[in-house]
């Protein structure tokens, strides 16, 4: 008894909370409780890929955590010191793979940024259209597993219509599903066929009513309050210290947004807003991920009403770019946080070194701290709030 | 843009990207006067005669200042080179004045470099050097920071007490080039399996010996 009292306030947990982290077990004299070490993952499905977690827990109440990954590491960075710039691009799909079109982006932007290039205006409405409409997929996909981790089957379903839509206008626009490669530097691959932007045109209205359903159908559910108000809090100061970005900087009420804070590209252009959360915890960062989507509709439907009805869609380029010597480094915002990449160029047409700033890694580091003494029940809501994706953990 | 001026502008609430705007020039400068400043631009680069870029002269005169704030407090030696990466104000820091350096830039009231971006770790010929890119979230500065080591033996002292959220970097960069973090709670390889020979972004890395 003693001994659990010490290890909570070790850890600690607030002194109105201990009562709820008691171990039951240990009122008890006949019952011996010792600390127990649980593995979860590599391969489980609430991981969203192969991360393992090697969890400390003693009765229900976790003591420690700690996460294993590299299962899915690559080695993208030292590919890219052999790869020409154009054909780092396709590698860069395969990151975070739920949101392609901005990985593509953010490697483009930087080259870009090195080369003082200028975009033709019609590529860049295009690129912010597609980036947009991929971080609601990714996004949607986001509401779908999390809900799904916390035992919910049905939304996990729906959001794949949607997505599904999103999917086929990126599939008609750039000939592929998942992996786009569908930017150049420069510019895009391909214009919009024929018709393509009256199809997103539609996309936006239907996106509205089917948020409104999502919002109506889990965001008042008390089952999902309970799983997820006031689990895995944190504060502002916290966040900043462990470098996160993205929804997980929001959540905690400060409006962190690199559209806004480093306006790149013509982000400049479109009014929208930066949702942020008031207490930073599992709910705000799932209600965030909907107002989101909100703001990208809004973002998509101010472009399609600017975009030039034609014009070039790849600017002047040379055939072998070739990055002036020096170092750059530039971030977006991504669908997960700040996604950058910074580029050692020592002139020739490979860079020296590609370094990529991976939202999703940095993200993962506050896990063990918000673990610690917490039920193990919250494992997976809290983890499942993080939004990883693997494939760019271990790059 | 002056010191102060930036400091204005960003202590207004709604102007966070015109402040950051300043010294982070990357794509925001331009962007409101894109079709303006387009013309000149290419007129500039035609004639070969390129004038010193603004945002460049802004960063390399930040970069000075912050040399002189860390000279003032660690002393000469402290500071081996300022200039710029980019358009982002560059400071190359003494390795063994690194982690004092970042922990005091991160709490200066006129600095609060407090938000690490990015750590990336660059194996040249001769040293293997650390940039760390770092911002004040209050004051909209956007700093990029550096120290170098010898390359063998790779030894850098850790951040991680002024930054947490640079362990995983720094195991990163343990893991794939070999540097020691010196004061690292943690330093275990994080990418590679334990047992692995050989750190794979180091330039002299070979797969099969």
């Amino acid at each position: 008894m003693a001994q659990t009292e010490e290890t909570l306030e070790r850890l600690g947990v607030p002194a109105d909370k201990l009562e709820h982290h008691r171990l039951r077990l240990d009122d008890d004299p006949d019952v011996r409780t010792e600390e127990m070490l649980l593995n979860v993952g590599p391969q489980h499905p609430s991981t969203h890929g192969v991360f393992r977690l090697l969890v400390k827990i003693r009765g229900e109440t976790i003591l420690d955590a700690e996460p294993v990954i590299g299962y899915l590491h690559r080695g993208t960075e030292k590919l890219a010191e052999d790869l020409q710039y154009t054909q780092i691009i396709p590698y860069t799909d395969r990151l975070d793979y739920l949101a392609a079109m901005l990985n593509n982006y953010a490697l483009c932007h930087t080259v870009e940024e090195a080369l003082g290039l200028e975009i033709p205006e019609r590529a860049e409405y295009l690129r912010v259209i597609v980036m947009e409409l991929q971080r609601i997929a990714s996004h949607l996909l986001f509401i779908g597993t999390y809900l799904l981790d916390l035992g919910a089957m049905s939304p996990f379903l729906y959001v794949f219509q949607e997505r599904e839509r999103i999917v086929q206008m990126f599939n008609k626009i750039c000939g592929a599903r998942l992996t786009y490669n569908y930017m150049r530097i420069g510019g895009v691959k391909w214009d919009a066929p024929p018709g393509w932007l009256d199809e997103v045109r539609a996309f936006v209205p239907f996106m509205k009513e089917r948020i409104k359903m999502y919002d109506d159908l889990i965001t008042g559910n008390e089952i999902f309050l309970n799983r997820t108000r006031g689990i895995g809090q944190y504060d502002t100061e916290t966040a900043l210290k462990y470098g996160l970005s993205g929804i997980n900087l929001r959540c905690t009420g400060f409006a962190w947004d690199l559209r806004r804070k480093k306006p790149y590209s013509i982000y400049d252009r479109f009014e929208f807003d930066i949702p942020v959360g008031t207490r930073g915890d599992c709910f705000d960062r799932y209600y965030l991920h909907l107002l989101e989507m909100q703001q990208s509709l809004r973002i998509v439907e101010q472009a399609l009403d600017q975009i030039p009805d034609s014009g070039p869609v790849l600017g002047k380029v040379p055939k072998l770019i070739r990055v002036p010597k020096g170092e750059y480094y530039s971030g977006i915002e991504g669908a997960r946080g700040e996604l950058g990449f910074y580029i050692v160029s020592d002139g020739k047409d490979k860079p020296y070194r590609l370094k990529i700033r991976k939202p999703s890694f940095v993200n993962l580091q506050l896990l063990p701290e918000l673990l610690r003494g917490q039920n193990i029940a919250n494992l997976i809501a809290i983890l499942g709030a993080v939004d990883i994706v693997l494939g760019e953990v271990d790059a | 843009m002056s010191e102060e001026e930036r400091k204005a502008e960003t202590t207004a609430p709604q102007a966070p990207s015109a402040a950051s705007a300043a010294n982070r020039a990357a794509g925001a400068g331009e962007s409101g006067a894109k079709a303006e400043a387009k013309p000149a631009a290419a007129k500039a680069q035609a004639a070969k005669a390129a004038p010193p870029d603004p945002r460049v002269e802004a960063a390399k005169a930040v970069a000075e200042q912050i040399k002189q704030v860390l000279v003032r407090e660690f002393g000469e030696a402290a500071v081996e080179e300022t200039g710029v990466a980019h358009r982002t104000p560059m400071v190359r820091v003494r390795k063994q004045d690194w982690p004092k350096a970042v922990e005091f830039l991160r709490t200066h009231p006129d600095w609060k470099l407090n938000y690490a971006e990015c750590m990336a770790g660059t194996d040249y010929p001769d040293y293997i050097e650390i940039v760390l890119y770092v911002q004040s979230t209050e004051l909209g500065h956007f700093v990029c920071l550096k120290t170098r080591t010898d390359r063998d033996p790779a030894e850098v002292p850790s951040l991680v007490a002024s930054h947490p959220g640079l362990n995983w970097e720094e195991r990163e960069i343990y893991d794939l080039l070999g540097v020691r973090f010196t004061g690292h709670p943690d330093l275990r390889r994080i990418m590679m399996w334990e047992g692995f020979k050989g750190h794979p972004l180091r330039k002299d890395y070979r797969e099969w010996d």
